[in-house]
């Protein structure tokens, strides 16, 4: 539609405006903030005194061995939950899409595990992770296959395995109902055509399925590599970062570091790098689906 | 127009009860002071503080409300930080003895005898070597509170059943720690001491007792000190026990240490008075006994605990003074003291209550404990220490590596 | 007609689909049953999924209700949700309307600047948001929760509900438009109604986003009485000597059952909004 008076254009500003001023006082505000500290000098005991210091805060993170085991870490469990929970999503949704009877009903089951709060969530895991806990109990008394209590918790692997099986236990039934919707959305005459060329079901799936979700794909893929970064709640909870931060992921690192060590211009420049890592990855899985394309 | 309708309806409903809650902070008295401390929302002590103390308090104070508030202990150190930062801090707070010297160093805290003129009042009825955790630089910043340190505390059950005798030596100990762990009748794995983290406050008497430090006496240098040899073999007969399986707590998988002492999964451990009565509460049947913690080439030291009340400078000082008053005062000393604190008021030190209490090891125990480095980046330090001490047990570093490195951070820290 | 092989299909399906909602609802189940345990009961060896039947008890919730905190800590979370969800369905279908239905200088531009933001974590932006939350002096209040929670939400509420009304034919709103009816005219008779559905799956994933949120509300929030649930919830864990599970999965079952409500009373919008806004996206 196009603008015809100026009373037009003034309440269409005032349609965008309350959103922009909300949505600019309270997060692009902080980001440019949050750019201008990753430049200072700021620590606890520098409060008031915010020197600029340039690059010094990126080159400490960069050089940080820490920062590199905790980079580790965040990329690992991305590159585990994302994928996981993407083709268990799809697969659910596959199933689901071919039953007519009780689909209400798996479909809300299968959505508890995402609208459970991370907090709950967590504490669940942890409590069934235990080392006292049920699992343990179950793999050592139960079907004997370690002789021993399984020691999730305590060890760098231990605690992130335990995350991943959270984070994509948590991600299934999102991806269940996203994927549900791409594939109703393919046209069943696609499907009739492949049929009649004699294609198995596989090869109907990646004929005919993937290419028509495409666009589905990639914006899964984006969001959960995003969200893959952003794991904070469950790490807090599970492991709270122990053994010595070898369980800490991106996030988590950057909270010890503004909150407990002090050193916000630390943590602002860290922020700013995962930004950077995170954009970069969304490109490129931009450019790799759409090459995809042939 | 539904929709709109239905938006229109949260609104209202979200501005009433904006309204409602507005009210209800309006009705409430003129001064209201914030206190902040780390009595765990279901101990005995908050049940004290919330429901015998502060009401006592406000009756005696009409016109003072106090809202106290409980954080878990590392949270409330870095809740304080951050709120220095934003200017939104409370108005007083029990600190642990070890985190004055840096408060004090960010200027937040309020010289006591400085600006209160009754101060020496309040002081006298302390004791002094309890005051003197609160004093830097010839000024003093906060009333001591309460004084504590760690005594060995064992089930007696399992230590008669393994024939152990109560250690008195470190060489006796390792014996012990090794003796008791194993399995138990359930088939379940049972270690002989737990020690529930791996900071200063836990490593420290095991490395001054072998007769190792931290420090230089002045607390200027720690290379040669944390990095000698008896901290070396504190630290590695340590790691040891931990990696043989004999000591453990410090793993997020572990059992808490109350549960597991009370449900003979550990057999020893080193505690404080407050365990008295939690264990009372929670595992009444469990039968233990304590002694002093096994002595070594350093002797029998263990490490001096505390906590202090601090005013931070904002606006209710007046009223803040009030609280730190009575809760240094003989009554909410002796009603603590019931709780398993160790109280600093001479008279209530004096009262049957406090006799009763059989706090004698404890007080033995404080005579030859010594205090962690009083230095504003012992935070930091703490931290450092954690992180090398979890390295070499998990293998990745040997004691003598870890402690060498971590002399070199110590040094850098201390010279801040 | 369906054959042999199309019959041991369709049990294989069913089969699996059992498997998937076992394992979805196991954890969830097991926290239920927890709950129903005394406290004490929580290192007994062997460990059980169900408890004995004796051996059920109620007196966690007892414990958790006879607390005025609980209730105080729901309210507050119930106050911060519903407003930064009014707030944000407001702000985001207006955004949504505008940028959706007309073409203007620099809409592509404000779009895509807006979706670009949802790169930077939100957790990141903790530290200059409580320096904002501080010169704002909202520390420590409800209201420092609720623009920032509206905030954060806008950009994936104005996609989703942008995409939605990108859907809706532009015969409907032309013809009002071709009246000579007012922008406002347009958006709040045509627009909102149509896109209501929208409006309202996203609306439910922002309440969840701020019913659940921790990081932020543990920075801001001080006091007791002022705790939203996660937190609380969180608290009670945090005891390092004593981890009383019973209690925490009572209150955290008592978190759980108005969401569980909500959603499956309204799922049907729920998929429907997350389908249009995907698929288009």
């Amino acid at each position: 539609m196009e603008m015809r008076s100026r009373l037009n254009r003034f309440q269409l500003g005032a349609l965008l405006a309350p959103g922009l001023i909300l949505f600019g006082a309270f997060t692009v505000y902080p980001i440019a903030r949050l750019l201008v500290v990753s430049f200072c000098d700021w620590n606890f005991g520098s409060m008031l005194r915010q020197q600029w210091i340039g690059l010094d805060n990126y080159r400490e993170v960069l050089r940080d061995p820490t920062f590199r085991m905790v980079f580790v870490n965040s990329v690992v469990y991305t590159l585990v939950t994302v994928p996981g929970q993407m083709a268990l999503g799809l697969i659910v949704a596959m199933l689901l899409s071919g039953v007519r009877r009780f689909s209400v009903t798996f479909r809300v089951i299968n959505y508890l595990p995402v609208i459970t709060s991370w907090v709950i969530a967590s504490l669940v895991f942890r409590y069934i992770f235990n080392t006292e806990g049920l699992l343990n109990y179950f793999l050592t008394k139960v079907l004997g296959v370690t002789s021993q209590n399984v020691r999730w918790l305590d060890s760098r692997w231990g605690g992130l395995t335990v995350a991943m099986i959270l984070g994509i236990w948590k991600g299934v039934g999102w991806n269940m109902v996203v994927f549900l919707a791409a594939l109703q959305q393919v046209p069943q005459d696609l499907y009739e055509a492949a049929q009649i060329d004699g294609c198995g079901a596989w090869k109907k799936f990646w004929s005919v399925t993937m290419p028509s979700i495409r666009g589905t794909v990639l914006f899964a893929l984006i969001m959960l590599t995003i969200g893959g970064f952003n794991v904070f709640t469950s790490i807090k909870m599970i492991t709270g970062g122990k053994p010595a931060h070898q369980t800490d992921t991106l996030l988590t690192w950057m909270y010890y570091n503004a909150f407990s060590a002090g050193k916000f211009g630390y943590a602002a420049a860290l922020s700013f790098i995962m930004a950077l890592s995170l954009g970069l990855m969304a490109i490129l899985q931009f450019k790799a689906m759409k090459n995809a394309d042939g | 127009m539904r929709t709109l309708k239905n938006a229109l309806a949260i609104l209202l409903a979200a501005v009433l009860c904006l309204a409602g809650t507005a009210l209800a902070e309006s009705a409430q008295a003129p001064v209201t002071i914030n206190f902040w401390h780390h009595y765990s929302a279901q101990s005995a002590e908050n049940e004290t503080l919330t429901n015998v103390l502060i009401p006592k308090f406000e009756s005696e104070n009409p016109g003072i409300k106090v809202n106290a508030v409980s954080h878990e202990w590392a949270e409330l150190h870095d809740k304080i930080l951050v709120s220095a930062s934003s200017g939104s801090l409370p108005d007083v707070a029990r600190c642990d003895i070890a985190w004055l010297p840096e408060f004090q160093k960010m200027g937040v805290l309020v010289s006591l005898d400085e600006a209160m003129p009754d101060f020496k009042d309040a002081s006298g009825q302390l004791l002094d070597s309890a005051m003197s955790t609160a004093s830097i630089g010839g000024h003093y910043y906060a009333l001591a509170l309460n004084t504590n340190s760690k005594i060995l505390y064992y089930n007696t059950e399992m230590l008669k059943a393994a024939g152990v005798e109560v250690p008195g030596t470190l060489d006796e100990w390792v014996d012990a720690v090794t003796k008791l762990s194993g399995t138990n009748a359930n088939g379940q794995q049972v270690w002989g001491w737990d020690e529930p983290a791996l900071s200063g406050w836990n490593v420290c008497p095991f490395i001054w007792s072998f007769g190792g430090s931290l420090t230089s006496d002045d607390q200027t240098v720690a290379t040669g000190y944390i990095n000698s040899d008896a901290t070396v073999k504190a630290v590695e007969t340590f790691a040891k026990l931990a990696q043989g399986g004999k000591l453990t707590g410090f793993n997020s998988g572990d059992i808490p240490m109350t549960d597991g002492f009370g449900t003979g999964r550990y057999a020893m451990m080193l505690e404080g008075p407050w365990k008295v009565a939690e264990l009372a509460g929670a595992y009444p049947d469990v039968a233990y006994g304590t002694a002093p913690i096994p002595a070594g080439d350093g002797g029998s030291v263990s490490v001096l605990g505390g906590e202090d009340i601090a005013m931070f400078n904002t606006l209710n000082q007046d009223a803040a003074w009030k609280f730190m008053q009575f809760m240094t005062g003989e009554y909410a000393e002796t009603e603590m003291a019931k709780c398993g604190q160790i109280p600093v008021n001479k008279a209530a030190l004096t009262s049957d209550t406090v006799k009763s209490a059989s706090f004698a090891p404890y007080l033995e125990a404080i005579k030859t404990a010594k205090a962690r480095p009083t230095v504003a980046a012992w935070s930091e330090m703490d931290n450092a220490l954690t992180t090398e001490m979890t390295q070499v047990i998990s293998g990745e570093k040997t004691a003598k590596q870890a402690m060498d490195e971590l002399a070199a951070t110590f040094d850098e820290l201390l010279k801040k | 007609m369906k054959s042999k092989k199309g019959k041991w299909a369709a049990l294989l399906r069913y089969l699996l689909l059992l498997l998937g909602a076992a394992v979805s609802a196991l954890p969830m189940l097991y926290l239920v049953t927890t709950s129903l345990r005394p406290n004490g009961a929580l290192y007994e060896y062997p460990p059980r999924f169900f408890p004995r039947p004796g051996a059920l008890t109620i007196e966690n919730y007892q414990y958790i209700l006879a607390q005025s905190k609980f209730y105080r800590n729901f309210l507050n979370s119930a106050f911060v949700a519903l407003t930064s969800v009014a707030l944000a369905a407001l702000v985001s279908s207006a955004m949504a309307f505008a940028m959706g239905k007309f073409r203007f200088r620099g809409r592509r531009l404000l779009f895509g600047f807006i979706i670009l933001t949802m790169i930077i974590p939100g957790t990141t932006m903790i530290v200059p948001q409580f320096e904002l939350a501080t010169k704002l002096n909202l520390v420590n209040k409800l209201w420092g929760l609720i623009p920032f929670y509206a905030a954060w939400v806008i950009p994936f509420s104005t996609f989703m509900i942008k995409g939605f009304m990108e859907n809706i034919p532009n015969e409907i709103t032309e013809a009002t438009w071709i009246d000579g009816a007012s922008v406002m005219t347009v958006y709040l008779r045509i627009a909102l109604p149509l896109a209501a559905p929208a409006i309202a799956s996203v609306s439910i994933f922002d309440f969840l986003t701020a019913w659940e949120e921790y990081p932020w509300a543990n920075t801001v929030i001080n006091d007791t009485l002022l705790r939203t649930l996660p937190i609380a919830i969180a608290g009670f864990f945090g005891q390092h000597q004593f981890t009383q599970w019973g209690y925490v999965f009572a209150m955290s079952v008592l978190t759980l059952v108005p969401v569980v409500v909500v959603f499956v009373t309204c799922q049907r919008f729920f998929v429907q909004g997350l389908t249009a806004g995907s698929v288009k996206g």
